[in-house]
């Protein structure tokens, strides 16, 4: 059954008591619990895992880890997962992605024949031309693609965000993540370990008796301890500005993943190091192996990687890997030893491994191939922190230097020593942390609003001694050419002809033979890409030049970056009755209120002819208090407002500095010192800012207290012919012409709800009273009015019909009838721009405006086919076609029982009476007039004042 | 998302927050020309460098501060309340 | 007299194109036989002491203005002064759209010209950039964005170009995986169907011009950084560099968002802010998405590459700054709104995530032109839509040079117009819903 498991071994991580089933190209394997994907499969003698992107060259495990290239695979609806990570599930069907027909007989693997053609960057050398042809190429060429697929029907699984604000955390659970973790912790700080295996010990999982022994002794201190918590499985993905850092937890229960997103006081990055492939001719063959695979399949998996192995080492982790190898039956037919001048020249194989010739040309018949040639220190993330790659050549990879204060290196990735030299730093290392982020938490909790603040600045940090980088051979290309980049088959012999083809350097090379753009983003190749760019160029790895890691430092899926959806709306508290009563919805910004309840046309008749009640609670309340409130609101708007007497409302126009009409609403004066202000219901929120921006930034000095009371407060507009009548029958104020006139407001209770306020103001062009009341009792109010007035013909209505009824009025609504460039000038408020105020906002603007004169207008216009209605944005042409100005508004009115509409047009078009085309969207003109005034219908406007 | 220690309410998440950018001197309106008015409309000095600026905290203490901020690096090294006057 | 010695300039007589060996499929085929290396498809020259023509930024922009002033006007005596390699800044990390469906006669007029030079390109250059007009679609979420669709699609095609709204339906047939349900929160109500548009290689379009302008002559100097600009009496007289001094009586800025700061190098103040612009990819899936999907109301732009990757692109950062290091807030609320969109791609991955810096105006339209130091051009402030408008700008900004004025296609985008206030009308698009 799993002819390669191996008896039991002391750091196994497998339950040989739990057998699972799981599909693997539509055939059934078995796998134990604990077993990745990889490892269940090499238990049972399968080799070839996928097919190569361009070539479609078989391959196996390499890395047998996350960042293995070869292992990416198809797991139901999941693409591209990783086999050397992910654990077998019960039931999981996996199958390889990117061979066709089958893993075994690839009919794509002919372009193996052509290779020679296919030299990097060969597309764009060719299918030029003829053009008519070039996208026939493009199907072909896109045929390529190199991953998994996507399930239309996916069901996204359940995902969660999570913030923290730890003192400490530590990426890297090995030894000296850990130790850094317990000296953190015993110093006081908050400290989150994260570790990307499902459990921690690094490198010291799949090490020596001593290594083991070792291990268990930090995690029995690092587990339990109270100030420490442990996330496995989990990786971290990023560094952003001001140590914002994202985790990436795979193994929480009740969730597929979750994001945590940490601010942190201190970084302690522990992410040790990555061990590199070696390019050589044929070292992308199954049976190729890194020796950190090749020890991590038989001590933690149980798993006898081969029959009879060829090992390359030039380190102790090689070395190690021929003691592992020998204790799993292995057969070693020859160790070559690069210390003492071994050399490797090909391996040899049609689908899988079969032979090693060495330098010396003695060929050894293996299945097995170790490679033990260096480490690449994986500098995503103290790249991400800001710090610079120095290359040491001494031991033959990159360290990172520069680190900001907030950020330190441990380990591996700073540098060698025994274990009881990692751990040591490391603890140093945790110690140094845990002051620096407990000397920040100590400046944020005192600062003080008069005494400025210090930022993420770490004061005083003191440096922690490096570890030394162990001495290692400088090895990345033997004297063949092998692959460099196995995800995107790119050979070291493109490197070269890249580089001197004239992509001489290496951010050209990379982006000409996509080297390192595959999903492995470079974490095995870049160093020997850099190195092979080097022989062509003559610059040395130690030159400066290194390619940066970008975020993520591991893929994430979309669904975790996602989380949950968090897509906020708005409601107003007389929602349930408009969801009881058929309201259909419309999405306006935030808010979802009711766009009509089955006839908009019928509301609009309700209105003019009976009364209608109109749900309006979107619309912006801004509570305006103190004395030197009129001088804000003089400064905003652009009328004047010194004389607004109590009781009065008014309506205003507000400018942005460059002129351009910001917002409009009604501000009335409720009190001696106190000023209720209305917007638009999009533009709440930007003119409480402005208001603020004003105060604030230009008189401070002034009394004036700003309160945004939107939600506050629910408003139903009642207009119509009956509205007086209605509103008397569920209020005590006296709402006659003579005690409540026009453009006025009062306050009172309403429908027995205290601390309402009225307008009497009319944006539909009826008689209307536009009822504020404190909005728990929203619905009260609602259904108390529609009562009251049943037997006069109430109705609700919805936002269509308003905008029905404000077009006939030729009322414009910022935005749609005005955009961007519209200055205040030419919308049919030109009276209310007072220029000869000292000042408000965009003044000079419009005063040059009104001096030049060339500024479109607003005008209403109808179609001559009074049941033509051109769409909104439809365009104004003139005889040549040149464009003259667009509808901005268009219906057909009910009242008139015509087609209606507001346009812009230059200034030599606005003449009452003027003809106008219209370009319609499929092609014709449509003939429109031009009329004398804003409104089609009551242009006296007595039906509002009655 | 960087971290900004309002100095009324504490370290923040800057999208708490909103950036109006370099703070400018508007000049007087009934003593200007397009000229001058359109530079301060318009004109940016876009520095590559520390710089003072304005941000409003939009989601906290709805009051405007000043920043100092090095563009490049992002690094804030000083907050305070409008008008405090600082290193 | 030829226009450009009439105009002062030292025309060279230009390398033809042929002493650059063509690429094509048979000279792929010889060169896979013979097994000898490619030709440098461009070279290193030493710093002259002086060019007719300095051209600062060696993107997209820089290099296509080199190669028009040769191939057009016969003007070979340029320097292309890269601080980095060519294609380092904005050319190499935009998401690579290719449209021209915009709000205003002009701006659509302008990018339309771009699209047909990018369609002639890879012959042009013979250099495949790969472009693939897969259609372009800008979904809408409101009444208020199908009006702002409508009002572009008429000005498009009064300007002649293939433009148009369609319904969900319509839309659902041409991305399958878009939910057109009204589940979501941001309902498809409709889209803006732009057929010319596509995507492109970006960095092909870089070293295709590179390629063509090295040939006829231009120097491109990558590794040199301007370090100053030398103004005598109202002009330009040089330009200092990490490499030595040039002497120029012509200086064209096309540097993207270091704009200012090169501008400010020759006492030229811009209205314009830098903001990161950031964008990511998936890991590659076999091909599934053939339309460019755009929506405006969740900032989000997403197209899948023939690589099998997705590109996604966001709106501008919100405060300004000159950091190309990304942000997880980008890619988390990116994500949200890609899953909005295509609920179907939880489980895709995202693999890498990068910025660029783009210099914005305050109505989103691009200066090119003449400033107020005389002989100092600049092809600045393109904002989002630098890499869409290359071969046009190049075009544009080498015919003014050669005629020493600026052609119709490019006379609303002065400098001067933010004096004058007379501002573009794609600042109206920008300020009504997307």
């Amino acid at each position: 059954m799993s002819p390669y498991r191996l008896d039991h071994r002391p750091g196994e991580v497998i339950d040989r008591a739990r057998d699972l089933t799981f599909e693997w190209n539509g055939e059934t394997h078995q796998a134990l619990l604990g077993d990745t994907i990889a490892s269940a499969l090499a238990a049972s003698g399968v080799r070839i895992f996928s097919r190569s992107y361009k070539y479609h060259r078989p391959r196996g495990i390499l890395t047998a880890t996350y960042h293995d290239p070869n292992l990416m695979v198809q797991v139901g609806d999941e693409p591209n997962v990783r086999a050397g990570h992910r654990r077998v599930e019960e039931g999981m069907e996996v199958d390889p992605q990117n061979a066709w027909p089958s893993l075994d007989f690839d009919i794509k693997a002919s372009n193996r024949l052509v290779g020679r053609f296919l030299s990097p960057g060969f597309y764009y050398k060719t299918f030029m031309a003829p053009r008519p042809l070039w996208p026939a190429y493009q199907k072909v060429l896109s045929r390529f693609a190199n991953g998994g697929v996507v399930d239309p029907e996916t069901v996204p699984g359940r995902f969660d965000h999570r913030h923290v604000h730890p003192d400490v955390l530590v990426a890297g659970g090995g030894p000296a993540g850990m130790a850094a973790a317990l000296a953190a912790a015993d110093a006081g700080a908050s400290v989150i370990l994260v570790e990307e295996e499902p459990s921690l010990g690094g490198h010291l999982r799949y090490g020596s008796q001593q290594d083991l022994a070792t291990l268990t002794e930090l995690r029995d201190r690092v587990e339990p301890h109270p100030g420490i918590e442990v996330m496995t499985d989990a990786v971290v993905t990023g560094r952003f500005d001001h140590n914002w850092v994202s985790v990436v937890q795979r193994d929480v229960p009740g969730v597929t993943e979750r994001m945590v997103k940490a601010r942190v006081k201190c970084l302690v990055l522990a992410v040790g190091t990555l061990e590199r492939p070696y390019v050589f001719k044929g070292n992308d063959l199954p049976g190729v192996m890194l020796s950190t695979a090749v020890r991590r399949l038989v001590n933690l998996y149980a798993v006898r990687p081969g029959d009879r192995a060829v090992v390359l080492t030039a380190n102790t982790s090689g070395d190690a890997a021929i003691a592992d190898l020998e204790a799993a039956g292995v057969e070693i037919a020859a160790v070559i030893d690069a210390r003492t001048g071994g050399g490797i020249h090909e391996a040899a194989g049609s689908k899988e491994l079969s032979s090693v010739l060495d330098s010396r040309g003695r060929r050894v018949e293996a299945d097995l191939l170790v490679t033990a040639t260096g480490w690449t220190t994986p500098t995503a993330l103290s790249d991400m922190s800001g710090g610079k790659n120095v290359y040491h050549a001494e031991s033959a990879r990159y360290v990172p230097t520069g680190l900001p204060d907030d950020v330190m290196a441990t380990g591996g990735m700073n540098g060698d020593g025994s274990t009881e030299q990692l751990i040591e730093h490391g603890t140093a290392t945790g110690a140094e942390a845990a002051r620096r982020a407990l000397a920040l938490r100590a400046v944020w909790v005192s600062r003080s609003p008069t005494g400025g603040s210090a930022q993420v600045t770490v004061a005083d940090p003191q440096p922690v001694p490096p570890l030394v980088p162990a001495p290692h051979p400088a090895m990345f290309r033997a004297s063949t050419h092998g692959f460099v980049d196995f995800s995107e088959d790119v050979t070291s012999k493109d490197i070269i002809s890249a580089a001197k083809e004239g992509y001489d350097s290496i951010e050209l090379a990379k982006r000409y033979t996509t080297v390192g753009m595959g999903p492995i983003q470079g974490k095995l190749e870049a160093v020997n890409a850099l190195a092979i760019h080097g022989e062509a160029t003559g610059i040395g790895l130690d030159d400066g030049q290194t390619t940066t890691w970008r975020p993520p430092h591991s893929p994430i899926r979309l669904g975790t970056l996602a989380g949950r959806k968090h897509e906020p709306v708005r409601y107003s508290t007389i929602q349930p009755w408009h969801e009881a009563h058929g309201a259909v919805p419309l999405l306006a910004g935030q808010w979802v209120r009711p766009d009509h309840y089955g006839d908009p046309a019928a509301e609009v008749e309700t209105v003019r002819e009976r009364v209608g009640i109109i749900d309006v609670s979107p619309i912006g309340k801004i509570d305006l208090r103190g004395r030197d409130v009129p001088k804000l609101l003089d400064l905003v708007y652009v009328n004047r407002w010194e004389n607004l007497a109590i009781g009065k409302v008014r309506y205003g126009v507000m400018c942005a500095e460059d002129g351009v009409i910001l917002d409009d609403g009604v501000t009335g004066r409720l009190g001696e010192n106190h000023y209720m202000m209305s917007t638009t219901s999009s533009g709440a929120a930007t003119v409480w800012n402005w208001l603020d921006e004003w105060l604030q930034t230009g008189h401070p000095e002034w009394d004036v207290k700003i309160t945004a009371v939107t939600d506050g407060y629910a408003s139903i507009n009642v207009a119509g012919p009956r509205s007086r009548d209605l509103v008397a029958r569920v209020t005590d104020i006296d709402l006659s012409p003579e005690a409540f006139p026009y453009m006025s407001v009062r306050t009172g209770d309403v429908a027995g709800v205290k601390d309402c306020f009225v307008w009497r103001i009319g944006f539909t062009g009826e008689l209307s009273f536009e009822i504020h009341i404190p909005s728990l009792h929203g619905l009260q109010v609602w259904e108390a009015l529609l009562e009251a007035g049943s037997d006069l013909g109430v109705g609700p209505f919805g936002i269509e019909a308003q905008r029905i009824l404000r077009l006939e009025k030729g009322h414009f609504i910022v935005g749609q009838d005005t955009d961007g460039l519209s200055q205040g000038h030419g919308f049919g408020i030109d009276e209310l721009i007072k220029l000869d105020k000292t000042d408000f906002a965009g003044k000079p603007e419009l005063v040059w405006q009104a001096q030049q004169g060339d500024h479109p207008r607003l005008v209403a216009i109808q179609p001559e086919d009074p049941d033509l209605v051109p769409l909104e944005a439809c365009q104004i042409v003139g005889p040549d076609g040149v464009i003259r100005g667009r509808v901005t508004s268009s219906r057909q009115s009910p009242t008139l029982g015509r087609s209606i509409g507001l346009a812009q047009v230059e200034p030599d078009l606005a003449v009452p009476g003027q003809v106008i085309e219209i370009r319609l969207p499929n092609g014709k003109n449509a003939r429109a007039r031009i009329l004398d005034s804003h409104a089609h219908f009551d242009p006296e406007g007595t039906r509002a004042r009655g | 998302m960087l971290l900004i220690v309002c100095p009324h309410c504490g370290p923040r998440n800057s999208d708490e927050f909103t950036y109006l950018g370099e703070p400018r001197t508007r000049p007087d309106v009934n003593d200007t020309d397009p000229a001058t008015w359109r530079r301060y409309l318009y004109m940016r000095s876009n520095r590559n460098d520390w710089v003072t600026e304005r941000w409003f905290h939009v989601s906290g203490c709805r009051r405007y501060l000043m920043v100092q901020r090095h563009t490049a690096s992002n690094e804030i090294r000083d907050v305070r309340p409008l008008g405090e006057t600082g290193s | 007299m030829s226009r450009a010695e009439a105009n002062g300039h030292n025309a060279r007589v230009p390398h033809p194109m042929s002493t650059t060996p063509r690429f094509s499929a048979w000279k792929l085929f010889r060169q896979g036989m013979s097994r000898a290396p490619w030709p440098r498809v461009w070279d290193h020259h030493d710093l002259e002491p002086t060019y007719d023509v300095v051209i600062i930024g060696g993107g997209v922009h820089g290099l296509a203005t080199a190669y028009y002033l040769a191939r057009n006007h016969g003007i070979t005596d340029v320097a292309v002064l890269e601080k980095s390699y060519i294609g380092s800044g904005g050319s190499g990390r935009n998401t690579a759209i290719v449209r021209s469906n915009y709000l205003t006669p002009e701006g659509s007029r302008f990018y339309d010209r771009s699209v047909k030079l990018y369609e002639g390109l890879a012959e042009d250059l013979n250099f495949n950039v790969m472009f693939e007009q897969r259609g372009h679609l800008t979904l809408a979420h409101s009444d208020a964005s199908l009006r702002t669709m409508r009002w572009r699609a008429e000005v498009n095609k009064l300007e002649g170009i293939d433009s148009s709204v369609i319904s969900p339906e319509a839309v659902k047939e041409l991305a399958p995986f878009l939910d057109i349900s009204d589940r979501p929160r941001y309902p498809i109500v409709g889209a803006l169907w732009h057929p010319p548009g596509g995507i492109i290689r970006h960095d092909a379009v870089v070293w295709g011009y590179a390629r063509g302008a090295n040939a006829m002559g231009a120097h491109i100097h990558q590794g040199t950084e301007v370090t100053g600009i030398d103004v005598s009496d109202g002009r330009v007289t040089g330009v200092k560099t990490t490499r030595g001094d040039i002497a120029t009586r012509t200086v064209v800025n096309c540097t993207a968002g270091w704009s200012s700061l090169i501008a400010a190098m020759a006492g030229v103040e811009l209205p314009i802010t830098t903001r990161p612009l950031q964008a990511a990819v998936t890991e590659p899936v076999k091909q599934f998405l053939h339309p460019v999907i755009v929506s405006g109301s969740l900032h989000t732009y997403v197209s899948q590459t023939a690589r099998g990757e997705l590109v996604f692109g966001a709106s501008v950062d919100p405060f300004a700054s000159y950091s190309t290091r990304g942000s997880l807030e980008f890619t988390t609320g990116l994500a949200t709104h890609v899953l909005e969109l295509m609920p179907a791609l939880a489980n895709m991955s995202l693999l890498r995530q990068w910025a660029g810096l783009c210099d914005m105006t305050p109505d989103f339209a691009p200066i090119i032109g003449p400033t107020p130091v005389e002989g100092f051009l600049v092809d600045v402030g393109w904002g989002t839509y630098g890499f869409k408008a290359g071969p046009v700008a190049g075009e544009s900004v080498a015919d003014m040079i050669a005629n020493e004025r600026p052609g119709e296609l490019i006379a609303g985008f002065g400098l001067d117009r933010f004096e004058s206030g007379s501002l573009t009308a794609e600042k109206g698009a920008a300020a009504v819903g997307h």
